[in-house]
């Protein structure tokens, strides 16, 4: 059994070459994909399934031929292993999900077959597809060095222009950006590697930037190779500069977000260097699908929360990518096409307005007993939901009770909030006492508790306001008290009782022992 | 087809050299001539300005006036610029096109294309320049050819070939969203673009009846017919109207 | 070279041989099991289960034998007695003793951790609900447009196109419960394909599921946490029935029916 799951890792490892797959079958394929995929792609593979008008960005068309994720030139057609590729993995940070394990080898090259006919390109035979030779990972990739020279490059081939100073797809370029098709694009943020489309590591980075990303503003870089500009390896640089923004693993979801308690006074500035040393948690915001109206592409696609007590008040950080502090007028024409693009429960699509960012972090009004708390989705009419939101313009943090999505009554007590924007990412912090006068209708923060928590998130620039917006589920955020003393008690008494028992036994045995070796004598 | 700007086929020849501002076309010698104007009727659009506050390198290169959007450029003597004028149809089954000769050269200066509007034969190469020194990348995005996406970061020229007839491919320059350019495909040398005067001729034609298509980026195509014999000098005429 | 004699002469011994199977043990519960397609990561708890169980039966081996028996001890006398095994002695007290200091701490060192989400995922449908103001009785319900064979392909088309246009960000293009949204939920959305939902489930319990949303579960089902949306403010009563016809036809079950039911869901899927 572990052999033959050896062998199969060992099998799916290595892609196999187009050659290896004479047995594809385009009928057959045919009818897996009428049944899997033309919801999405169509019927007809022009990416218009009954789904793609709420998807941004929007499934792809096979009829042009043109596809994002290639191991070929600028312009090539992908091999089969590049299609297969994307159909077993998927492209994260889309609704392409990874097709492995639901569909069965056969299905899937089947479907590879398929989806060829849809374009004219793959039975021309003057058509060249040969997968590019690509150098292996240079090693040295975290050194300071490397990633110097990575940013000597980011800088001189201009990332900047899209991808921004920081990374975050927030450069001067950005609000201009369409796909082929016409549909807005955003300039990748570099920042979130888990959601790159072809996969987040230094050697895919290193294969987007050979290839291009075609139908996308992304260009290829291999003939600056070939014209001497930049040397293979200080691609590879670049590559390694650009994995290095992300964190090293895709964020894990933990549940409970835990608050130091701290001997100075907590941090109401969201740039204060405690923050440097707190863990910071990572919550997947999504889109509001639950109530009219729906949001399919939300933009915030989820925030970091970081929080400390010092017994008497609360700081909790929030941060999150944003490319822009809107409202920005430059973003105003970008908005407009989003809202074209993603249908929703509107009959027209609604005009772009310069709407602000926005943050909201939800808490039920007593922390529950049990498990029951109010509707996750901003509360209830009968069990409204405490909140604090905050704007960006104008710039003010307010506490309030919510009673569904459209209803929310402010309350007199709001917490002290301050934010940061810094290259195409948002810092706020916000801070309130634990106790407040207020107990009917403002939680009252008890260390070791879980306390209900929730977050929503709005870009302004992507058109988001008011029901369009991007939602998380209830989690929890737990004040930790410091360690009372008497917690050392017990270990303690354990090793002692340990020790000795194992010191007893140790005489025993060599007591017996001799005896032994005695008797024996 | 819209309308058919059919012009009678006589009259004298008009070869305004200073028309002919476009790269030299590989034009065989002898044989018929096509040539006329483009005329623009209506009021004349104005044509948003483009910032290139981003670009100082660029900006600087516009000292009289401030760059305008070229989707239409209307000439002083009332003529339609840009537009690309050549033969659709007509020509004898036989007809074997010459060897292209040099590259066709696409600069790119002041975060423009020059040409905006320009025609290149299959196979012939196209010399993308970047004469500004800032990053530009160039995206072919025809349908009838593969498309391309390369990445200009420094003063440097790359080379590239079209397979297949396209009237238009479109290029763009993403870093720089006003950056566009149309690129005609043809398995011939018989095109033209008007110039600064309107006017465009086409030449060394092999005697024999053609569909002659004017196309323009914002107002669409038109075709007229004209018939040709020996090395006769015929006008066509076309013209556009305002939306 | 004298690696293999050295090697072989452990292989045979016993002790080590018991060393050995645990190790083995404890590799493949903790990191081959989850690999099996369909498991998942084994709790602690189990795992010291199944560890208690080897060990018990590693012994029940080892003291079969007399001779065994007795060779088998033979290292850990050693350890204990052997004046030359001085250090590993010292060492093996340190270790043990630490270690039981780290456990003991871990025991009584409380963190706060999120509080056990105990919920019906199957909980009992009323007899009867209100849809759009016109009551539909489900008890004994069926799905209105399987009385019409002839038009099945029409309604699953139409049905298709409203899972598409509606259920795609959570429940996926599999129909597993892994759409582009799920991770942002809890509960996770349904997955279809699985044995343990719309295969044990009639039209009519689905319809009012569909129908009523997370806001519509009783109590034990924990409304507050459930992101289904309320589709009666969405859907038609017939979009509803369609969509219903395609999540079956397109995973393969077949729904439960009256006849061999007679009550349903109740008791059934109870869990965590």
């Amino acid at each position: 059994m572990i052999g033959a799951l050896l062998g199969l890792g060992i099998v799916l490892r290595f892609p196999l070459p187009p050659s290896l797959f004479p047995m594809q079958d385009t009928t057959r394929g045919k009818t897996v994909y009428v049944k899997w995929c033309a919801g999405c792609h169509g019927d007809g593979g022009a990416g218009d399934g009954p789904a793609a008008a709420h998807m941004l960005p929007r499934p792809r068309n096979f009829t042009g031929a043109l596809y994002k994720i290639r191991t070929t030139a600028s312009g090539q057609l992908p091999t089969d292993a590049d299609l297969m590729r994307a159909i077993d993995e998927g492209l994260p940070g889309t609704a392409m999900p990874a097709w492995k394990g639901r569909l069965s080898d056969g299905e899937r090259r089947d479907v590879v077959a398929y989806i060829k006919t849809f374009s004219s390109f793959f039975a021309d035979t003057s058509q060249h597809v040969a997968a590019l030779k690509f150098s292996s990972e240079p090693g040295g990739a975290t050194g300071a060095a490397a990633l110097d020279t990575g940013r000597q490059f980011y800088d001189s081939i201009g990332c900047r222009k899209c991808h921004g100073d920081q990374g975050r797809g927030d450069g001067p370029s950005a609000p201009t950006l369409k796909d082929d098709a016409g549909f807005p694009i955003f300039a990748a943020d570099l920042h979130q590697s888990w959601r790159f489309r072809g996969g987040g590591s230094a050697a895919d980075i290193y294969h987007r930037l050979r290839t291009g990303l075609d139908g996308t503003p992304m260009p290829w870089f291999s003939d600056l190779i070939d014209q001497k500009f930049l040397t293979d390896e200080q691609l590879w640089r670049l590559a390694q500069y650009v994995r290095s923004l992300s964190p090293p693993e895709a964020p894990e979801v933990r549940d409970v977000i835990h608050a130091p308690q701290i001997t100075r006074t907590v941090p109401a500035s969201p740039d204060d260097s405690v923050w440097g040393r707190v863990s910071r948690y990572w919550f997947p915001l999504v889109g509001q699908v639950v109530r009219k109206a729906r949001w399919f592409a939300p933009a915030v696609t989820g925030v970091w929360v970081q929080a400390v007590h010092d017994g008497h008040t609360l700081a909790l950080r929030v941060s999150w990518d944003d490319r822009t502090q809107s409202p920005d007028s430059a973003w105003l024409g970008f908005e407009q096409r989003v809202l074209e693009t993603v249908a929703g429960d509107d009959s027209a699509p609604p005009k772009a307005e310069p709407w602000p960012d926005q943050l909201a972090v939800q808490f039920p009004r007593h922390i529950p007993d049990g498990m029951e708390r109010p509707y996750f989705l901003m509360g209830s009419e009968t069990d409204p939901v405490y909140q604090w939101r905050w704007t960006s313009r104008p710039r003010k943090s307010v506490a309030g009770l919510a009673r569904g999505i459209e209803r929310f009554d402010t309350l007199s007590g709001a917490p002290a909030g301050q934010a940061s924007f810094d290259h195409g990412e948002w810092r706020l912090v916000f801070t309130r006492a634990l106790a407040t006068p207020d107990t009917a209708n403002e939680v009252q923060l008890e260390a070791g508790r879980a306390i209900p928590v929730a977050f929503f998130g709005w870009d302004g620039s992507s058109g988001e306001h008011g029901s369009r917006m991007a939602v998380s589920t209830w989690y929890f955020l737990a004040l930790d008290r410091p360690t009372p003393p008497g917690v050392f008690i017990s270990p303690v008494l354990a090793m002692l009782v340990t020790l000795g028992l194992g010191l007893v036994v140790v005489r025993r045995a060599r007591r017996r022992g001799t005896a032994g070796a005695g008797r024996r004598r | 087809m819209g309308k058919l700007g059919v012009v009678a086929a006589t009259g004298v020849a008009m070869l305004t050299l200073a028309g002919w501002m476009r790269p030299p076309l590989p034009a065989a010698q002898g044989g018929a001539t096509i040539s006329g104007k483009v005329k623009f009727t209506g009021a004349k659009p104005a044509m948003p300005k483009i910032d290139m506050s981003e670009e100082p390198k660029c900006k600087a290169k516009y000292t009289a006036a401030p760059p305008t959007d070229e989707a239409v450029v209307v000439n002083a003597n009332g003529t339609l610029d840009n537009v690309f004028v050549y033969v659709k149809s007509g020509l004898p089954a036989s007809y074997k096109a010459p060897a292209p000769a040099g590259p066709v050269t696409l600069d790119q200066d002041g975060c423009r294309y020059h040409p905006h509007v320009f025609g290149i034969l299959v196979g012939q190469a196209l010399a993308i320049k970047n004469s500004d020194g800032i990053l530009h990348n160039i995206k072919a995005k025809g349908t009838k050819n593969r498309p391309f996406n390369i990445s200009q970061p420094t003063t440097m020229t790359s080379e590239r070939t079209f397979t297949a007839p396209e009237v238009m491919v479109p290029l763009e320059c993403n870093v720089h969203g006003w950056m566009h350019a149309w690129l005609g495909v043809l398995p011939h040398p018989f095109f033209s673009v008007s110039g600064s005067d309107g006017s465009f001729t086409i030449k060394g034609l092999p005697p024999g009846t053609y569909t002659v298509e004017a196309w323009h980026e914002k107002y669409g195509a038109q075709t007229a017919t004209v018939t040709v014999a020996g090395s006769e000098t015929k006008t066509a005429d076309f013209s556009f109207a305002a939306k | 070279m004298t690696a293999t004699p050295a090697v072989r002469r452990y292989a045979a011994h016993p002790f080590w041989q018991a060393v050995a199977i645990m190790v083995g043990a404890y590799v493949v519960v903790v990191w081959v099991v989850p690999l099996l397609p369909g498991s998942a990561i084994v709790p602690k708890s189990v795992v010291l289960q199944y560890m208690v169980t080897v060990l018990v039966g590693v012994l029940i081996y080892v003291s079969d034998n007399e001779e065994r028996w007795a060779r088998f001890k033979e290292p850990i006398v050693a350890v204990l007695v052997e004046p030359r095994l001085r250090v590993a002695r010292a060492a093996l007290l340190v270790v043990v003793t630490a270690l039981v200091g780290l456990i003991a701490y871990g025991q009584v060192a409380t963190t706060v951790a999120a509080p056990p989400n105990l919920r019906s995922i199957h909980p009992a449908p009323p007899a009867e609900i209100t849809f759009r103001g016109r009551s539909i009785t489900l008890t004994g319900l069926e799905n209105p447009l399987r009385a019409h064979p002839d038009s099945l392909a029409v309604y699953l088309a139409e049905g298709k196109s409203v899972y598409y246009r509606n259920c795609l960000p959570c429940h996926g293009d599999h129909l597993d419960g892994q759409g582009h949204f799920a991770s942002g939920f809890n509960p996770l959305p349904a997955n279809f394909q699985d044995n343990g939902t719309i295969a044990q489930l009639t039209e009519s319990f689905v319809f009012w599921r569909v129908a009523k949303g997370g806001p519509g579960l009783p109590r034990e089902g924990t409304p507050w946490n459930s992101a289904m949306p309320k589709w009666e403010d969405f859907l038609t009563e017939r979009e509803i029935w369609a969509v219903i016809l395609f999540l079956y036809d397109q995973t393969g079950w077949t729904p439960r029916t009256w006849e061999k039911t007679g009550e349903v869901g109740r008791g059934k899927g109870e869990g965590s």
